[in-house]
């Protein structure tokens, strides 16, 4: 049955501040009143479902940085130690594109260092003659590995051709004995029919001779009447 | 330091124009004013509007902060007006389709936004949340917010009233009603086969 008063007690037992008294007394009605009890129990139910929210990211966005900088004329905020040294990398590239456009040449020996741009021909016939050099030793080394393969592989050939021709002939002899007894049962087989054959033509010729000797009979006997 | 006072040294920096206490101050706030977004509007796109609002109208007046109050309860202030704005401007809540499609837009940011390398768990939770937003969006605005600022924001009748201009009797009223209409709905919901 209703109560008159759920939508009121529940509004204030809802409320944070509520004296610890008027608190007390809304529950002994609570406890009293079943229609109460049950709407709060399912109101406090609703709230606990929507407790079971989970926060979600946030998409990405520019957080109103570029507004920010553009009012407040902010060109470049220092970042801590490292935002100084963020040109390093692309400066180091620059660097290097630059020793490779330029052919710079540096060479330390015991009269120090030096430095020379577009060097490369000076070295070259070194370069060269040491290139020369190392084919021909690569072309060496090469030659006398594909001599040492072809003779291991020729044995390895010999010895495969053998085990090939010995299995062949095992084969063989394995197959005509195969054969033998094939041909073997084929001839016991033909004897067999033949033989029986034989028999059929026999018992067929003595059936055409009882056959003509009852026509005989028949005739004679005919010839008898008239 | 305690969270307030940071609040209001990033608050100091920031209208002195560093562009780095801005930003701090942003990635404070932003994860809540989106969610309570969601929340309020139901989709993620009304949700990063809202977001963006805030914070745009946070910028334009962080000069009035005066720090008598807390951060956190005026960027809420803000929020909850906007909210208001956004919500009188789209005039009607997204239909059902509507937000359907965003959930799948919504569950496809989401998982690859997932820190936690979890994707069944971060569906799980997208669903949950969208099947929350869903019941929200049958209250009234006034009655959203109410709900939003008492169950999820934690305020007392009385900051509620003072924040909507009402008496604490009114909000205790729609918060009452609120609780009832989504006890109905939510009947209505699980029982749909």
């Amino acid at each position: 049955m209703p109560c008159p008063k759920t939508e009121y007690l529940i509004q204030e037992y809802f409320a944070d501040d509520l004296a610890p008294v008027a608190r007390e007394e809304i529950e002994v009605h609570f406890n009293s009143c079943e229609y109460c009890s049950n709407e709060l129990e399912v109101l406090l139910r609703s709230q606990s479902d929507l407790s079971q929210w989970q926060d979600q990211q946030v998409p990405h966005w520019d957080r109103g940085m570029e507004l920010f900088r553009r009012e407040h004329s902010v060109i470049n905020e220092g970042r801590g130690f490292w935002s100084g040294w963020q040109w390093i990398s692309t400066a180091v590239s620059l660097a290097m594109l630059a020793v490779l456009l330029l052919n710079v040449n540096v060479v330390s020996n015991e009269e120090g260092f030096s430095i020379s741009f577009d060097a490369l021909g000076a070295q070259n016939a070194y370069l060269d003659a040491r290139m020369l050099a190392f084919e021909q030793g690569q072309k060496e080394a090469m030659d006398a590995l594909v001599q040492r393969i072809e003779d291991s592989q020729e044995g390895n050939n010999i010895e495969l051709l053998q085990v090939v021709m010995e299995q062949a002939q095992q084969t063989t002899i394995e197959n005509l004995e195969v054969i033998y007894a094939y041909f073997e049962r084929q001839r016991l087989q033909d004897l067999e029919d033949m033989r029986v054959g034989y028999q059929e033509l026999v018992d067929n010729d003595f059936a055409t001779i009882r056959s003509l000797q009852q026509i005989a009979q028949f005739i004679s006997y005919q010839g008898e009447i008239r | 330091m305690s969270l307030i006072d940071e609040d209001q040294e990033l608050v100091a920096a920031a209208i002195n124009g560093s562009a780095n206490a801005w930003e701090k101050l942003v990635k404070r706030y932003e994860g809540k004013i989106y969610n309570q977004g969601l929340r309020l509007m139901g989709n993620s796109s009304d949700a990063m509007d809202l977001t963006q609002e805030v914070f745009l109208g946070l910028y334009r007046n962080l000069h009035r902060f005066r720090g008598d109050a807390k951060f956190s309860t005026w960027i809420f202030r803000i929020a909850h007006n906007k909210a208001i704005d956004l919500s009188r401007r789209n005039r009607f809540l997204p239909s059902r389709t509507q937000i359907e499609m965003q959930e799948e837009i919504d569950a496809l940011e989401a998982v690859h936004g997932a820190s936690s390398f979890e994707p069944e768990k971060a569906i799980g939770e997208l669903q949950q949340n969208n099947q929350i937003a869903r019941i929200l969006g049958k209250l009234s605005i006034e009655q959203r917010l109410v709900v939003e600022l008492k169950v999820f924001q934690s305020l007392t009748f009385e900051e509620i009233a003072i924040m909507q201009d009402v008496s604490a009797n009114t909000v205790k009223t729609r918060f009452y009603a609120a609780l009832k209409k989504l006890k109905a709905v939510s009947e209505e919901y699980y029982a749909l086969p």
